[in-house]
């Protein structure tokens, strides 16, 4: 975000958890998501976690494009979109087997934003913002005009094979089976971008987000990194992408929308886009504070709004920024 | 052709009118104004509640004073708190207030398109080129071109517009000089919103009302103060004919990637310069 909160934030950013720890955390939190459609019965909650477990993944992917390279997304529903698209149109037309199909949507939108990212990366603030926004609406037109690839603005619903990955496809749109996935999803996600960060290239890619010129002084190849990273956030865009096309057998150009990404940086930044954990519990929070908040339809986006300004005033780092300065104050009392 | 490219310039035309209001607010808070489109919206609107009783007139300027007011508490109470913060904080921000201004218009006039009437005075159509062409849309080009002229003019000849073009190079020298920069910019920011106010009634009997009706202009506006380069006036007018043009060419001889253009041509200008045109900052 700023240069200035970055400098806050690094300073006070807490211990890197070692390797063990954060597999340690993993393991115990997939254990939790098995358990999950035991614990809760009402078939309504666990399509509203799975739907909420969803927006998570893809605030992640923006969260982490600040985290790790410093760089703000508008349009990082492109990804989310084309691994949805990616999947329904192959599915639907039968072109590949569904498992190729799987595979390829979430191959594709990794690749192009590697692609994409060594150019990207060199361009810094509003620019970054704007054209990452165009891109993202240039996907959105494509999707929106080209009617004969999955009917334009009417969206397209499609029938999931019978078998995918020798598992009945029905199961994946049981909301007690899709949470499990989604949540397994989410979980193995932020373990591994933990270890990302920590890794060789992750450091690498921090350098640059800091200093470019330094990073390269000190002989660090300064473009693969940062698209690396690109890649790693549009990989999870795409897996949101992929989980709610096909958990809801339909998919649609809105899935491009820059609104989409401009929502999904709002939970990112709410959440604390300077933590890993931090995009998904903003993301979390958010999608029951608006399910709460469903007798004011109405008045949501005021409320989106209001609560957007006051966090990027009043508390830059977030609410796990929050979280943990209470947690360090409390500490520090005798 | 002459009345296609008439048309690119009445797109054109409205379309600078939002991106100089951006210009001048970036030029001097240094903030990216998301909220434009929705000002825009709001300045529609509320020219609207006249102009369907009849007082279209009397709706442009009560639009205009309106929005003039809007942006000097906007600029009072959140943008002069922004001059710390990074550009993408402003974007947040800014952000957050097109979320509430959309609320409050969908609140108030409801999410029903509405569509809003031309003025008896400038009805009916002129012959260009043997074709018929709406007065409406040479009154358009005409507004745009007087902006256009009487800004550059208040700039360049004007002890106040020398203190703006000083103060949006850079605000901190300029107010050491002794120039009250906060008092200026609530000129400039009122100046700036209430052009939103003008280009969102003058374009009203063109577009069709709804509250998102700003989304799609403010991201054209966008492009163009981007490809002119943040902060220069001269490039902005020059981008905004030029994406009008594109738009509307665009739409005849190449309908299936139109509305594609003006972002490949972003993408390209900031791949190849970063700052734009005219530019000399990111």
């Amino acid at each position: 975000m700023t240069s200035a909160v970055d400098k806050a934030a690094l300073a006070k950013r807490p211990v890197m958890p070692r390797t063990a720890r954060i597999l340690g955390f993993a393991a115990l939190a997939l254990a939790l998501g098995v358990a999950m459609p035991w614990l809760v019965s009402s078939k309504l909650t666990l399509s509203l976690t799975t739907q909420a477990i969803v927006d998570a993944l893809l605030a992640t992917s923006v969260g982490f494009l600040v985290l790790q390279n410093g760089r703000v997304s508008f349009g990082q529903a492109a990804f989310f979109g084309l691994g949805g698209y990616a999947f329904g149109v192959l599915v639907a037309r039968q072109l590949v087997a569904p498992e190729v199909a799987f595979l390829l949507a979430l191959a594709l939108p990794t690749l192009v934003a590697f692609l994409l990212g060594l150019v990207f990366a060199r361009i810094a603030g509003v620019a970054h913002a704007m054209l990452t926004l165009a891109v993202g609406q240039a996907f959105y037109e494509i999707a929106f005009r080209w009617r004969e690839l999955a009917k334009g603005d009417d969206g397209m619903s499609f029938e999931l094979p019978q078998r995918i990955f020798g598992f009945a496809s029905s199961s994946l749109q049981d909301p007690a089976v899709m949470v499990v996935v989604a949540w397994s999803a989410l979980v193995l996600a932020l373990a591994g971008l933990a270890l990302f960060v920590n890794s060789r290239i992750g450091q690498i890619a921090a350098a640059v987000r800091d200093n470019e010129e330094r990073a390269r002084f000190i002989g660090h190849d300064t473009a693969i990194p940062p698209a690396i990273v690109y890649a790693i956030a549009a990989f999870l865009a795409a897996l949101a992408g992929l989980l709610q096309a096909t958990y809801n057998g339909y998919i649609a150009p809105q899935m491009f929308h820059w609104s989409l990404s401009g929502t999904a940086l709002i939970m990112a930044v709410v959440g604390g886009a300077q933590f890993i954990v931090g995009p998904a519990i903003g993301a979390v929070c958010f999608f029951f504070l608006k399910d709460f908040a469903g007798r004011f339809a109405e008045f949501w986006p005021a409320i989106v709004g209001t609560v957007l300004v006051a966090v990027t005033l009043l508390m830059p780092q977030g609410m796990v920024g929050l979280a943990f300065r209470l947690w360090a104050a409390r500490r520090s009392k005798p | 052709m002459a009345i296609q490219l008439l048309n690119g310039v009445v797109y054109g035309g409205l379309l600078y009118l939002l991106a100089v209001g951006l210009v001048l607010i970036f030029g001097l808070r240094e903030v990216v104004n998301f909220a434009h489109g929705a000002l825009f919206m709001l300045g529609s609107y509320v020219g609207y509640t006249l102009a369907a009783s009849g007082q279209w007139w009397l709706g442009l300027l009560v639009s205009v004073v309106f929005m003039a007011a809007v942006g000097c508490v906007l600029d009072a109470l959140v943008f002069r708190s922004l001059r710390k913060h990074d550009h993408i904080v402003t974007v947040l921000i800014t952000f957050g207030l097109l979320l509430i201004l959309e609320t409050v218009v969908t609140v108030t006039w409801g999410k029903a398109y509405l569509s809003y009437p031309v003025p008896k005075l400038l009805a009916g159509t002129v012959e260009i080129a043997g074709s018929p062409f709406p007065i409406y849309r040479l009154f358009i080009i005409a507004v745009s071109l007087l902006v256009a002229a009487g800004l550059a003019a208040w700039l360049r000849f004007t002890r106040m517009g020398l203190y703006v073009r000083a103060a949006s190079t850079n605000a901190h020298v300029t107010s050491i000089q002794g120039i009250d920069v906060d008092r200026l910019s609530l000129v400039v920011v009122g100046l700036g919103t209430a052009l939103a106010g003008l280009s969102g009634v003058v374009a009203g009997p063109l577009l069709t009302l709804s509250p998102t009706m700003g989304n799609y202009i403010l991201i054209d506006s966008f492009i163009v103060v981007v490809i002119g380069g943040l902060g220069s006036f001269g490039g902005a007018f020059i981008a905004a004919l030029l994406i009008g043009q594109i738009h509307n060419l665009g739409a005849i001889y190449l309908p299936w990637a139109a509305t594609m253009l003006p972002f490949l041509l972003m993408i390209g200008i900031l791949i190849w310069r970063p700052t734009g045109f005219a530019g000399s900052r990111t």
